[in-house]
């Protein structure tokens, strides 16, 4: 009994707030967003998501009291075969029928479930594991191997689904890399091929060659003095040249038509306004037309209409800005930075190595998919289909982030126990 | 130091990712929501959805026997958008275009039409009506191949706008009773009264408005089809409405009379068979503006036709009988101060009781009753209660009139005996048709009835069986003495001008003098009730005439001509009220019917339905008949491909079918059957040739 004491009074109970308020504001978006007036049907009815949502809602609470009540050793430990068992699920799944052109789900009876979304926390678990059992400090060529080869191994898997979503999710495990003494230049370096990607689709590949070249002259001429620096920049501009020219053969081989589409209408939302444009110009008319307050609750109009595919799962973010306009919209931001922040800091906190490169997982996880979700509604990212956490309908999604997020609140609550026993 | 600090600076990176990240969308979403606002909200606006109604087609009305009396059909507007042509084309076809609307529509010359749709061009307006006028399906098909709009709604610009138009096949038959209704759904008649069956439910869709100012649908569950509207079905007899009608537009036209209304009623069932209202408008012609058999407008001091809710009140509560004697005096006779009179000058002096009936004797009534019910007048608005005529029928078009009797406290001492014969109290015709019918029908009151049912396609929605108002309105013994008085008043009576001797009318007129701002003037208000064959009447009806004009204004003269015209016609036509025709059982042996030649299975069925020998049947389907002792024997006429056949002897009918068959062109001068054959049979058939018949027999 005073175990248990001490346990819930060591509960990070402001992630636990923010958890809940978070998953019933979630609850109350899907209504409003698959809400019809002239049926009427109530936030309980099964026959809406609204409804399916409480019935997940219930399961994860049963989730969250059994991640309680398991030892603290059984996922830790078990995280290998977790991985494994993952692995060999994204693996199976290749072998399922497609849905909405993505072979991603397994379906049992009524209920569709997506490895993927599991992978997440598994990878997680792993990378914290791998990573504390051998005290890997990236100071070696094989730590970045073993750590790359840990998340490349099912965001290989993932990309043959194909599911973009979630294999970019997994580039957020970086965030925990970088904190654990990755070498910063390797993002630097993302960062920059992904900048001249994006600038290869705005400006002429020609005048952005010209550009390389006169910027790496002038670089060698004012601080390159030595040999060795302009052998350097010269090699970073024969990369950056290769980059350019590769894009063309990355967009026309490796991103799928539709993806390409969606790269081509985010930089200009015009070029098919009623077709791939569609879903970006009705999610801004509806955030658009929000206003300061919004519309009030199930007073969308816009959000009705079933335009916007995806409305109770990738989409969730409309009804917000329409129905709750730019204070609703901020409030959620703000929930959510609350809660990435917080477990930064709770992350911080840790002395058990494993729980710290869990929390950054976490943090990283959850933050790259409220920045695509919430970026592709708002026009500033390309649409891909992965959900808003804990507020988008979906049961795979909704118990995949609650398992996230309790495993990492369990571990700080033991985090004393730990120190004893460390 | 160096590793602390390096943690230390990548931790905050790590915050500032977030926070500035989120300060990002807050600022993007601001941006969204209040920089570009508006122009979000106005795209809104433009690419706005809509639930746009689908309008559902309005169900028919037919006659009894499945005619249509009133349908929906598609009508066009012609309009069009002049600036979507190109230059070549428009200039091309704009003069063509011109001239063939002008001819089209003829109100304007070419030359209107062509500076009308250029100046539309000019000024680049997108929506030009050509004209209001509305045409039909066919037009439009001739229409879409006139040059410009047959290059179609996206390079000629030709809109043609739909437009559902209530039509009705009989032109103005029944006009009234079948009415109409306006967007409001304000209307009059069946159209108005049964709306709520005939409209419908309109359907929703969701659409999209597209460049243009078009909808396009988009695609959805909400949406709500819509729900054809339900037909019904009338009583209405279209021949004899047509009937009624002429015969009611004749008869006042030759009176000059304001108006006039006429209900037939089948007995047994209360239907309306026919029921026509025409009055005179100002240029002095009939048509169908108010339902004054049925509607508030309708209600009239009855007359005399009243006298036969009197008598039956009379025979009912009294010992008196048709037989008794009463003496009606000089013609006149006063209740206190006012005089009642009899059509007759003189007076009919001492009569029977069925001869003051007969003979409408106004003072025969008015005393009787004034004896008998003028210390229980409530005992006498008994029996008229009895009869169904102080309330309304409860008929199914919207706006019936109501009864208007004054109550029995304020009644003074002529009420009674005035009221006898029709005067002081308003009803309307078919409230006096429903007492008339009610007698005609064994003195079972039925309910009048217009619909019959409500279909949707040729599923039943609801019946209207015929309805029992009163199973009884008296004894019957009193039915069969009133039964017989209105029989007398055609054998013997005021309405002898109608008698027939083929079959037997039984009725009453009623000439009442209109009431106009409370005084009674010399205006009168005939009418004649009854029913036909009075032996065993099928139709019951009621003729109403308002305001003759002229020398002749009594019922008798002006309304009951009326009834007889419609009488004579159904008698004519309806083989029911006719007595079978009994052929002899055996054909006499040795005649035969004229058999000559034609199709064998046809001649075969008819011989053997009319019991005579006949020979084995051939192979070939055409024969020629010969009379073999007592049986008819087939011959095999011989058709070969390319011959002419053998028509000699056939029916016109199997002439022609054959004849045309070989392609040869017929020609034929006289009637019966073909006695001659201008080619000969046999002869090689020419394609086109001319083959004269000459018939006889």
């Amino acid at each position: 009994m005073k175990r248990l004491n001490n346990f819930t009074i060591r509960v990070d109970w402001l992630l636990v707030i923010l958890y809940a308020v978070l998953v019933i504001l979630g609850w109350l978006n899907i209504y409003a967003s698959v809400y019809d007036a002239g049926l009427g049907l109530s936030i309980f009815n099964m026959e809406l998501n609204s409804g399916k949502q409480l019935m997940w809602i219930g399961i994860t609470m049963v989730v969250i009291l059994l991640i309680f009540l398991l030892d603290l050793n059984f996922f830790t430990t078990f995280s290998y075969i977790f991985y494994g068992i993952t692995f060999l699920m994204l693996i199976g799944v290749l072998f399922m029928p497609e849905v909405n052109g993505a072979k991603a789900w397994f379906q049992i009876g009524a209920v569709k479930i997506q490895p993927a979304e599991f992978a997440k926390f598994t990878t997680a678990l792993v990378v914290a594991k791998y990573m504390n059992d051998y005290n890997i400090k990236f100071t070696s060529l094989k730590d970045y191997a073993v750590v790359f080869g840990i998340i490349l191994l099912p965001m290989a898997v993932i990309m043959l689904q194909p599911d973009a979503g979630t294999f970019l999710v997994f580039c957020s495990f970086f965030i925990a890399f970088y904190r654990e003494g990755m070498n910063p230049t390797i993002i630097v370096l993302g960062l920059i091929a992904i900048a001249i990607f994006v600038l290869t689709l705005l400006i002429n590949q020609l005048y952005l060659i010209i550009g390389t070249v006169v910027c790496g002259l002038l670089i060698i001429g004012i601080a390159a003095r030595t040999l060795k620096k302009a052998l350097t920049v010269v090699a970073g501009m024969g990369l950056i040249v290769g980059v350019i020219y590769s894009v063309d053969l990355i967009i026309n081989n490796v991103l799928m038509p539709h993806q390409q589409k969606r790269i081509q209408v985010l930089i200009n939302p015009n070029i098919d306004p009623l077709g791939d444009g569609w879903n970006v110009t009705q999610s801004k008319i509806a955030i658009g037309s929000g206003g300061l307050f919004g519309k009030g609750f199930l007073e969308g109009t816009q959000t009705k209409f079933d335009f916007v595919p995806e409305q109770s799962t990738d989409f969730i973010f409309c009804t917000i800005g329409e129905e709750h306009g730019w204070l609703g919209s901020l409030l959620l931001i703000v929930l959510f930075m609350v809660l990435l922040l917080r477990i930064i800091y709770v992350a911080e906190r840790q002395k058990y190595r494993l729980a710290r490169i869990y929390g950054y997982c976490v943090a990283g996880i959850l933050f790259f998919h409220f920045m695509i979700n919430v970026g592709m509604t708002i026009g500033l990212f390309p649409v891909i289909g992965i959900p808003l956490p804990f507020f988008s309908y979906g049961g795979s999604s909704l118990l995949s982030f609650t398992i996230l997020l309790f495993i990492f609140i369990k571990l700080d609550a033991h985090r004393m126990q730990i120190l004893t026993r460390g | 130091m160096n590793i602390k600090k390096s943690i230390l600076v990548r931790v905050r990176i790590a915050f500032l990712l977030v926070f500035l990240f989120a300060a990002g969308i807050a600022y993007r979403i601001f941006n969204l929501q209040f920089i570009e606002g508006s122009k979000w909200r106005e795209v809104a606006a433009n690419t706005s959805l809509q639930y746009r109604t689908i309008e559902a087609t309005r169900g028919n009305i037919y006659s009894d026997n499945g005619s249509l009396l009133a349908t929906s059909l598609p009508f066009y507007r012609v309009c069009m958008d002049p600036t979507i042509a190109d230059e070549e084309v428009f200039k091309q076809s704009i003069d063509s275009l011109s001239i063939r609307l002008s001819r089209f529509f003829g109100d304007k010359t070419p030359t209107e039409y062509k500076q009308r749709i250029t100046n539309a061009r000019k000024a680049k307006r997108q929506y030009l009506i050509l004209n209001r006028v509305q045409i039909g399906y066919q037009d439009k098909k001739v229409m879409e191949n006139w040059p410009l709009f047959r290059e179609g709604r996206y390079q000629g610009g030709v809109i043609f706008e739909k437009v559902e138009k209530r039509f009705k096949p009989f032109s103005t038959l029944a006009h009234r009773t079948i009415g109409y209704i306006n967007e409001n759904d304000y209307g009059v008649g069946l159209e108005y009264s049964f709306n709520e069956q005939l409209k419908g439910r309109n359907g929703e869709i969701l659409s999209q408005k597209m460049a243009g100012g078009n909808w396009k649908p988009v695609f959805n569950e909400s949406d709500v089809r819509p729900v054809e509207g339900s037909d019904i079905v009338t009583t209405i007899d279209v021949n004899l409405q047509d009937v009624a009608e002429s015969a009611l537009l004749r008869h006042l036209q030759y009176h000059s009379a304001d108006r006039g209304c006429v209900v037939v009623m089948e007995v047994e069932t209360g239907y309306i068979k026919a029921i026509s209202n025409l009055s005179r408008n100002s240029d002095g012609y009939y048509s169908e503006t108010y339902n004054f058999a049925v509607g508030q407008q309708g209600l009239r001091d009855p007359g005399s036709t009243f006298k036969l809710a009197t008598m039956i009140a009379l025979l009912e509560d009294t010992n008196l009988k048709p037989t008794d004697t009463i003496d009606t005096g000089d013609g006149s006779y006063k209740f206190y101060k006012e005089t009642v009179r009899d059509h007759k000058p003189g007076g009919y002096g001492k009569i029977t009781l069925e001869e003051a009936f007969v003979v409408s004797s106004n003072i025969a009534v008015a005393k009787l009753v004034d004896q008998h019910f003028n210390l229980q007048p409530e005992r006498f608005m008994q029996y008229i209660r009895n009869m169904g005529l102080t309330e309304p029928l409860g008929f199914q078009l919207k706006g019936e009139g109501v009864p208007k009797f004054p109550p029995i406290n304020k009644w003074s001492g002529i009420t009674l005996p005035w009221m006898s014969h029709g005067y002081g109290f308003e009803i309307t015709p078919l409230q006096t048709l429903s007492l008339y019918n009610a007698v005609a029908n064994g003195g079972k009151m039925m309910q009048p009835i217009l619909v019959s049912a409500v279909k949707k396609a040729d599923k039943v929605v609801q019946n209207y069986p015929p309805v029992v108002l009163n199973e009884e309105i008296c004894s019957k013994e009193t039915l069969k003495e009133v039964q017989q008085m209105l029989e007398g008043v055609v054998e013997r009576g005021t309405a002898q001008n109608i008698r027939d001797s083929h079959y037997a009318i039984a009725g009453k007129t009623g000439t009442a003098q209109t009431l106009r701002n409370g005084r009674y003037v010399r205006e009168y208000y005939t009418s004649f009730a009854g029913y036909f064959p009075a032996d065993k009447p099928k139709y019951s009806a009621i003729v109403v005439i308002d305001n003759p004009k002229g020398y002749n204004q009594y019922g008798s003269d002006v309304a009951a001509p009326v009834f007889k015209e419609i009488a004579d016609k159904v008698y004519a036509t309806d083989l029911q009220m006719h007595a079978p025709y009994h052929l002899s059982d055996s054909v006499e042996p040795g005649v035969f019917p004229l058999v000559q030649a034609g199709y064998q299975p046809d001649l075969s069925e008819i011989i053997g339905e009319l019991g005579i020998n006949q020979g084995v049947a051939p192979a070939e389907d055409w024969v020629k008949a010969t009379v073999d002792s007592n049986q008819i024997e087939w011959t095999p006429k011989k058709l070969s491909m390319e011959s002419v056949p053998d028509v000699r002897g056939m029916t016109l009918k199997d002439a022609l079918y054959l004849l045309e068959n070989k392609g040869l062109r017929v020609q034929y001068s006289g009637s019966g059957r073909v006695e001659r054959q201008s080619q000969a049979p046999g002869m090689k058939a020419l394609k086109g040739s001319t083959i004269k018949l000459d018939l006889g027999y």
